[in-house]
């Protein structure tokens, strides 16, 4: 533009940028409002054609590095739409241009594919610019002095949406996806990993986005439009799902609902135990740390066999033979190659997790109640349908989000009726009533069984691990809801979980399934690693309580079905094959008896499954973090490696020098676990008993002392841990 | 006769020019594995292994781990101790390893009557 060579045809420009002036301005003259030009509607038209038949069509970014650059959406088309008062929605004229303006956000907002295989040299010129540019549109947007620039866009459709959907045209049917596509793009947009944005990032953030999407009205809109899906709207779905995807990625559903009070004492918790943390750190740092100046030159050695010495310098080595090693071992300059872990870092990804202000928590928690009061069901049935269906409108990244939103959502709706509980025990006198599980039944059914199993095994077969993480997140939460409402007061609940329960008890391909995602971690990333060990660790955790489920349970609820199934042929609806009614109490007894004692035995071959070498490699890895878990993740280990060790006696699985040297080091230290935090205790405990079965075995069986160095196969294992071969049956 | 001609050209003759082959990289395999510093050195130390037992989990720990360390600072002293750790566990899943791990663990078994 300014005489050097521009990275745009700079006839494009000239078009463009008239095109631009045309539209408008403001001036002096006119105090400074906005003024429409003569043919601002047109102008508006031919600016849409650019970018369709320009960039669009030739592949390029040119028309857009354009309008970024003449700030056209702060400077024109928030200026237009402000200018369109609430009383003047009649004029044809003006809400003619107010959607021709969001006809322009939306591909001017649209998110840029950096991945394709058809990028070309000028978007490797443009993206990098319009990412940066896009930030800015997003904050203009949001934060617009004059107007709710969003609530504007939303009744630019709402002619549209007033329409029964028999009668919906395509246009309209266009006009709000039009409508739920910018918000899926403003919600969207966020600073690309590795960039560092120059402006506020509290204008851009997503406490900033929540807080304007409830000022703007933008949560009753995808209220409206979840909770009546299938009968107002279709093919909408997967815009919506989109757009709860980008706004609650990340978020912690328990800060959500911590009520302000709590939250405000949460924080403080918060900080203390971070200033604890710390200081922990530095303890561990201080007993290791040089008492004198660092010139002070100490040096010791180490005797070693056949007369050979080791230096070491410094004076740790002096007072501490096992500190002196750990220095011997630091000077070490040799790094094996590694390989990098297949996170994901783009705007699909969902481990990140977001900090909201409170704000935004208290908008949010308002909204997410209200959709799983209204919209949980009808959206997330609708759109399972949609991908059983293999409908047009399902892309590839479609699942990943549907999985991920349930799981979140389950949690959601499982914390708010903990943190209800309470009021509930004192009123428990007065017996209201309960809440069923109803509210999230949709998701509970046999089909969403099928469409989740066999997510899994496709997303496990072609190897995409991120959505592979959401379905086993999706699968967890299901899990624990149905858990949940197995100890519901409410018998239909009861009935219902039990029954899933059943059948997920004798379903021998999930097992197969989660031992075998469990056994195969490697390099997935940190987020796929969590949700593989929590599926691993609550599938066993619940089949074992049903499996220990006492006689009297079962007796019980089978009298339950008696007496359902007695009133049914009351009824008059005789079934044919309804053995139970004619049982006694007493055949009740035997027969529950046999039922618990088989189930036993089932779930110990289960558990089997998940002692081979590669589950507890998998473990090892997650623990590795330790420093950076949760202590509901340490526990999740910790019950893990109890389990191999001692429920399943397989210790021998854990006898290998480097987990004997990370739990060594998680009690022990250097950087060790917190001796002050709740899980410092049970791992102590633990991580002794594992020692002084290994000290033990090792005198008992020398052969151990070679195979500690290796994964052992399970027939040496058994070996080891039992002296005698393990007698197996070979037929040929 | 190509460097004939080129003489008689008055061209200086092609100097060869040979790089001295980079010395082979030092790598921790199944061979230095099964050499006499490597197993058959471990097997031999870990009779002199002494532990002290109830009381004592975390001392005898450590001086177990040392006993490794100090080991494999011997047999491949480029490499820490976790990294070379995880370089033998490797090692561990190779043919020749493997035959050698199932005498190890034969030699300990009692002898049965079945052969």
């Amino acid at each position: 533009a300014d005489g050097k060579r521009d990275v745009v045809d700079p006839e494009v420009r000239a078009y463009v940028s008239s095109l631009v002036t045309a539209l408008g301005g403001s001036g002096a003259d006119e105090d400074g409002r906005y003024v429409l030009g003569d043919d601002a509607l047109a102008c508006l038209r031919d600016l849409k054609k650019w970018l369709k038949l320009y960039d669009e069509k030739a592949n390029r970014l040119d028309v857009a590095r354009c309008l970024a650059e003449s700030n056209l959406v702060g400077g024109d088309l928030l200026q237009i739409l402000a200018a369109w008062p609430e009383n003047a929605t009649d004029d044809r004229l003006k809400s003619k241009i107010a959607l021709a303006c969001l006809e322009l956000l939306v591909p001017l907002t649209w998110p840029l594919d950096k991945n394709s295989k058809e990028m070309t040299v000028n978007h490797h010129r443009h993206v990098p610019y319009l990412e940066i540019a896009q930030l800015g549109y997003k904050r203009s947007i949001i934060n617009f002095d004059g107007a709710r620039i969003l609530h504007t866009a939303i009744r630019c459709a709402l002619p549209s949406m007033a329409v029964d959907m028999g009668d919906q045209s395509t246009r309209d049917e266009g006009i709000i996806k039009l409508l739920l596509y910018f918000v899926r793009n403003i919600a969207m947009i966020a600073p690309p990993p590795n960039v560092q944005y120059e402006g506020d990032e509290a204008e851009i953030s997503r406490s900033a986005t929540i807080d304007a999407f409830d000022y703007q009205d933008v949560f009753h809109l995808l209220l409206t439009v979840s909770s009546t899906i299938g009968e107002d709207y279709n093919t909408q779905d997967v815009v919506v799902l989109d757009i709860l995807f980008h706004l609650i990625k990340g978020v912690d559903i328990e800060k959500l609902f911590l009520d302000e009070k709590a939250a405000d004492n949460s924080k403080m918790d918060e900080l203390v135990r971070l200033r604890k943390k710390e200081a922990a750190m530095l303890r561990s740092y201080q007993t290791n740390a040089p008492t004198r100046h660092n010139r002070f030159g100490a040096m010791a050695w180490l005797q070693r066999e056949d007369a050979k010495m080791t230096t070491i310098s410094g004076q740790a080595a002096a007072t501490d033979s096992s500190r002196g090693l750990a220095k011997m071992d630091a000077t070490k300059k040799f790094k094996p190659p590694r390989r990098a872990l297949k996170g994901d870092n783009g705007p699909m990804d969902f481990d990140t997790p977001v900090h909201l202000s409170v704000q935004a928590t208290k908008h949010l928690r308002a909204f997410v109640e209200e959709f799983l009061d209204s919209g949980f069901n009808p959206l997330f049935n609708h759109i399972r349908k949609a991908i059983d269906r293999e409908a047009e409108r399902v892309l590839e990244y479609h699942p990943r989000q549907f999985f991920y939103l349930i799981s979140w959502f389950l949690e959601a709706e499982r914390v708010r009726r903990r943190n209800k509980k309470p009021s509930k025990v004192q009123k428990s006198a007065v017996s209201e009533e309960v809440d069923s599980y109803s509210l999230v039944a949709s998701v509970l059914n046999q089909e969403m069984f099928v469409t989740l199993n066999r997510a899994m095994d496709y997303t496990f077969e072609h190897k995409s691990w991120q959505d592979l993480s959401a379905a086993m997140k999706c699968f967890t939460q299901i899990l624990l809801t149905v858990h949940d409402m197995s100890e519901s007061p409410l018998e239909d609940d009861q009935e219902i979980a039990e029954n899933i329960l059943n059948r997920i008890f004798y379903e021998e391909t999930t097992h197969d399934r989660v031992a075998n995602i469990t056994r195969t971690y490697k390099d997935q990333g940190f987020g796929y690693l969590d949700s593989c060990t929590e599926l691993s660790h609550h599938y066993l955790r619940i089949l074992e309580q049903y499996s220990k489920q006492n006689v009297d349970l079962q007796v019980r609820s089978r009298r339950r079905v008696r007496r359902k199934k007695k009133a049914a042929r009351a009824a008059g609806q005789d079934d044919a094959d309804d053995d139970i009614v004619d049982e006694s109490e007493g055949e009740d007894t035997t027969r529950a008896e046999r039922t618990s004692h088989e189930r036993k035995f089932e779930f110990k071959r289960f558990a089997a499954r998940f002692l081979s070498q590669g589950c507890v490699d998998t473990f090892v890895t997650f623990v590795a973090y330790y420093n950076d878990l949760k202590s509901s993740q340490l526990k999740r280990a910790h019950r893990f490696f109890y389990r191999v060790a001692f429920k399943q006696e397989m210790s021998v699985m854990l006898f290998r020098v480097n987990i004997i040297a990370l739990f060594y080091k998680m009690v022990k230290g250097p950087e060790g676990l917190d001796p002050q935090s709740s899980s410092y205790k049970e791992w102590d405990e633990f991580v002794k008993q594992i020692l002084k079965k290994c000290t033990r075995k090792i005198q008992e069986r020398p052969e151990l002392v070679v195979e500690m160095l290796f994964s052992k196969i399970n027939s040496t294992a058994h070996y080891l841990e039992y002296g005698y071969e393990k007698q197996t049956v070979t037929t040929k | 006769s190509k460097g004939k001609s080129a003489a008689a050209l008055g061209i200086d003759e092609e100097i060869e020019v040979t790089r001295k082959p980079r010395a082979p990289r030092v790598k921790l395999d199944e061979h230095r594995l099964l050499s006499k510093n490597g197993i058959p050195k471990l097997r031999k130390k870990a009779k002199n292994l002494k532990f002290k037992g109830k009381g004592h989990e975390y001392s005898d720990a450590s001086r177990l781990l040392a006993f490794y360390q100090l080991w494999l600072d011997d047999l491949f002293p480029k490499a820490r101790f976790l990294d070379a750790l995880a370089m033998v566990e490797k090692m561990g899943h190779k043919k020749m390893m493997q035959s050698a791990r199932m005498e190890w663990i034969n030699e300990g078994k009692p002898h049965s009557g079945v052969h």
